[in-house]
C-alpha cells in the first residue's frame, strides 16, 4: 500500500505536506476542514466555490514548514470571502513561490470560526528510549509559556486520553467556564488516541504536531498538522 | 538472566583480594569477612590467608561452586576476569571499578567487552562503577561505606541508579529505624538494568514494596512496563526534570522531555512518583506495611487542631477528599466524648483523651472512609502513645498512618510499637500526610480502569 508517507519517502522528503498530513488524519477518523490543493488561481476559485466561503488559502510546499512566516506574510491568507479575494491570495502565493524558485501549490480550506472553540495542541513523538508517546495541551500561551501539557506513552485508550486532558492545569477552560460551553472532550480524546495509534502503526513517523486542534462543543477539528518522518526508512 | 546467585549467594569469591589494609581488595574482603558460607580470596600474587581464608591463584582453582564474585581489579582487567569467572561457573559478579562508559570512548569499548563476556557465559554482572549492594537478611554488605551492617533487614527493596542515592536511602532508613529486603545500586548497567532487578524483588517473599531511583535508562519503556506488570507495589523518584531536549523539530518534540515521560509513564503504569529521597522512602514504608486503600476519602483524627489543618490542606492538595462522617460515626464520637471540639472531619479532640483510639476506630469503620491519618504530639497526659490503634488496620482492612512530633529518643519505642501493629508512623505532619498521599495514589492508579 502506498500512502503519503511512502510517497514523501520516495521523494526524499522528511516531512509530509499539510494536505498529506491532513489526509492521514482524515483517513484515521480525525475531523479536518474541507480542503483542496490546487495549482492555479482559477482552480483556487473553483475550489473555494465548491467548499463555500469564507476560506483560507495557504502555501503548500514540502519546502515551507512555517507557512505564516513565509513570503512576507503571503503564506497564509485568512477569511477570504469572495472569488476576487481568493484569486488575489492564490496569485500572491504562486508569485512568491516562483520568485523563490520553489515548487508550491495552494491549499484552499474551509475557514474555521476559531472564536467558537478553544485551541488545543495534540502531538506525538517517537523517543528512542520510550517508543511512541503522545501529548495534549492548551494552545498558544498555555503551551508556549506555561508548558501546561500532559504526556502519555502510546498507545492510549480513550479513558487514558481523557485523564491526560483532565489533569491539565487549564482543563477548566475546556470543561466550560463563564458561559462558554464545554468542549466535546470525548472527541478531543479521540484525536489523542488517533495520534498515538498513527505513531504505533507507522514506524517511519517521528513526530506529529496537530496544532491547533479546535475543540468546540460539537467536536474537535484539526486546523493544522505537521508530520515529520524518521531519518532511516 | 537469573539473579538468585548474585543476590542470595551460598558462596563468595573476592577477585583481587588483598591482605594489605586500605587496598580495595582488602576492603572488599573485610565487607564479607563474616559471611556464613564459603569465602575465597583470589589473587595469584598473594600468599597465605586474609581474615582466616587461604588465598587461591585463580577462581577456576576453587573446588566448590562460587555463586558470587566480588571483582576488585582495575577496569582494564575486568572483561577477562568476567570470562574466567564464567568458565568457572560463577553465577553473579559485582564490578566495583570505574573507568568504563562513564569516562570516555575507550571506557565504553571496555564496557562492551565486559558485557560480551558476561552474556557469553551467563554471568549476572552488577555495575561496573558501583559500591556494592546491601542484603541485610543474608547479612551481606558489599558496600564501602562505614558500618554498612547497621542497615537492618526489612520488607522494602531499593533499586537505585546511583550508589550515592542507595546509601542515602540506606542511612535514612537506619535513622528512621526501618529495614530493607535489599538495596541495589545499578551503576553503569552494562549487563543488568532495572527490569530483572525489579522482577527479582517482585518474586522475593521478603519484599513488600520496591523503590526506584532513576536518572535515565536506554530502554525506559521496558522498565515502565516491568513496573506495570509486577504485583509488588513500586514507587519511583525520577530525576533530571530540568534537562531539555535540544534537537526537537516540532512543538511536540520540544515539549516532550525525558523527565516528563518518566513521570507520566510511571503514573500511567501504576507507579506513584515522588519528588525527594525522603518522600520516596516514606512512601515505600507505607506501601509495604499498610493495606492499599479502596478510595481517596480520608478521615483525619488529631489531638491538636493546628497540625490537623496542615494535614488536611496537604492531603487535599494531593487530591484526597475529607468527607463528612456518617451520622452514626458522629454519634459514636459524641458518646465517647460529649462536647468534643470538632466532631466532623478532621476530628479534633483538643484535650486529654485516653479514649483516642476508640475515636480512630469509629472513623476507620465509617463506610465513607478509605484511610485514616492520626496525629498527636508527644504528650503522655493527652494519651500519647495511642497504642490502641495498633492492629486496627489488620482487623478492619483500612490503612491507618500515624504522625507525631516529639524528641526522637522518647517517641521511637512508641513508633516501633505502632509499626508492629501495621500502622506506618512518621515524624512531622507533612511526612505523614505525604506518605498517606502516596498510598492513596497507588490505590487510585491501580484500581480497575487503571490510569489517572
Amino acid at each position: 500500500m502506498s500512502g503519503p508517507i511512502e510517497t514523501a519517502r520516495d521523494e526524499g522528503r522528511r516531512s509530509l505536506t499539510e494536505a498529506e498530513a491532513k489526509k492521514l488524519l482524515d483517513d484515521a477518523g480525525v475531523e479536518v476542514p474541507a480542503f483542496r490543493e490546487v495549482d492555479t488561481e482559477d482552480e483556487a476559485v473553483v475550489a473555494a466555490e465548491s467548499i463555500g466561503y469564507p476560506v483560507v488559502a495557504k502555501v503548500a510546499s514540502p519546502e515551507v514548514q512555517h507557512k505564516s512566516e513565509w513570503g512576507d506574510g503571503a503564506g497564509v491568507a485568512l477569511g477570504l470571502d469572495s472569488a476576487e479575494a481568493v484569486r488575489e491570495a492564490a496569485a500572491k502565493i504562486l508569485d512568491r513561490a516562483a520568485e523563490a524558485a520553489i515548487e508550491a501549490s495552494v491549499l484552499v480550506e474551509a475557514a474555521a470560526d476559531v472564536d467558537a472553540g478553544t485551541e488545543v495542541i495534540v502531538g506525538g513523538v517517537r523517543k528512542r528510549s520510550f517508543g511512541p508517546t503522545v501529548l495534549v495541551g492548551l494552545g498558544g500561551v498555555f503551551t508556549e509559556v506555561l508548558e501546561d501539557v500532559s504526556h502519555r506513552l502510546a498507545p492510549v485508550d480513550r479513558d487514558e486520553a481523557r485523564a491526560a486532558i483532565d489533569e491539565l492545569a487549564g482543563a477548566q477552560l475546556l470543561a466550560g467556564y463563564r458561559g462558554h460551553p464545554a468542549a466535546d472532550l470525548d472527541a478531543l480524546a479521540g484525536v489523542v488516541v488517533t495520534v498515538g495509534d498513527l505513531l504505533e502503526a507507522h514506524d517511519g513517523v517521528a513526530e506529529i504536531d496537530v496544532n491547533p486542534v479546535l475543540a468546540t462543543e460539537d467536536g474537535a477539528v484539526a486546523l493544522d498538522a505537521l508530520v515529520l518522518l524518521t531519518e532511516d526508512a | 538472566m537469573n539473579l538468585r546467585r548474585l543476590f542470595d549467594p551460598d558462596s563468595i569469591a573476592v577477585i583481587g583480594a588483598s591482605a594489605t589494609e586500605g587496598k580495595l581488595g582488602y576492603e572488599a574482603m573485610k565487607n564479607v569477612a563474616d559471611f556464613a558460607g564459603p569465602l575465597h580470596p583470589v589473587n595469584p600474587n598473594a600468599e597465605g590467608a586474609v581474615f582466616g581464608h587461604a588465598f587461591v591463584d585463580r577462581v577456576g582453582d576453587i573446588e566448590d561452586t562460587v555463586d558470587l564474585a566480588l571483582i576488585a581489579v582495575p577496569a582494564p582487567a575486568v572483561p577477562d576476569v568476567i570470562a574466567e569467572c564464567g568458565e568457572a561457573g560463577v553465577g553473579g559478579a559485582i564490578v566495583y571499578a570505574g573507568g568504563f562508559a562513564e569516562v570516555d570512548e575507550r571506557g565504553e569499548q571496555l564496557q562492551e567487552r565486559l558485557a560480551e563476556a558476561a552474556n557469553a557465559h551467563d554471568v549476572a554482572v552488577l555495575g561496573p562503577n558501583i559500591s556494592g549492594y546491601f542484603m541485610p537478611h543474608q547479612g551481606i554488605y558489599t558496600s564501602f561505606a562505614s558500618n554498612p551492617d547497621v542497615v537492618q533487614p526489612g520488607n522494602v527493596a531499593v533499586v537505585a541508579q546511583s550508589g550515592g542515592i542507595a546509601h542515602s536511602l540506606a542511612f535514612q532508613g537506619v535513622n528512621d529505624d526501618w529495614g530493607f529486603s535489599g538495596i541495589v545500586p545499578l551503576g553503569n548497567r552494562a549487563v543488568i538494568d532495572f527490569p530483572p532487578v525489579i522482577e527479582y524483588f517482585d518474586s522475593d517473599p521478603r519484599t513488600d514494596a520496591i523503590l526506584l531511583h532513576v536518572e535515565g535508562t536506554a530502554d525506559a519503556r521496558a522498565m515502565l512496563e516491568t513496573c506495570r506488570d509486577v504485583e509488588t507495589p513500586v514507587a519511583a523518584l525520577p530525576v533530571g526534570e530540568h534537562d531539555v531536549d535540544e534537537f526537537a523539530a516540532s512543538h511536540t518534540g520540544a515539549l516532550t522531555g525525558d523527565f516528563d515521560l518518566y513521570e507520566a509513564g510511571f503514573r500511567q503504569y501504576g507507579t506513584p512518583v515522588l519528588r525527594s529521597t525522603t518522600g520516596l522512602l516514606d512512601a515505600g514504608h507505607a506501601l509495604a506495611n499498610a493495606p492499599i486503600p479502596d478510595g481517596t476519602n480520608v478521615g483525619v483524627v488529631t489531638g491538636q487542631a493546628g497540625p490537623g489543618i496542615v494535614i488536611a490542606d496537604r492531603l487535599q492538595g494531593h487530591g484526597a477528599t475529607l468527607p463528612a462522617l456518617a451520622e452514626e460515626t458522629q454519634e459514636t464520637i459524641s458518646a465517647v466524648l460529649p462536647g468534643i471540639t470538632y466532631a466532623e472531619n478532621p476530628v479534633d479532640t483538643g484535650r486529654p483523651m485516653p479514649e483516642f483510639p476508640d475515636l480512630v476506630e469509629a472513623v476507620a469503620r465509617d463506610d465513607a472512609i478509605d484511610a485514616v491519618l492520626v496525629y498527636m504530639v508527644y504528650e503522655e497526659a493527652a494519651g500519647f502513645p495511642p497504642s490502641g490503634i495498633a492492629g486496627l488496620p489488620t482487623e478492619l482492612g483500612t490503612p491507618i498512618v500515624f504522625a507525631t512530633d516529639g524528641p526522637e529518643a522518647f517517641v521511637e519505642d512508641s513508633l516501633d510499637a505502632m509499626e508492629d501493629g501495621g500502622v506506618p508512623s512518621y515524624l512531622t505532619p507533612e511526612r505523614g500526610a505525604d506518605a498517606l498521599a502516596a498510598l492513596l495514589e497507588y490505590g487510585r492508579l491501580n484500581r480497575d480502569g487503571g490510569g489517572e
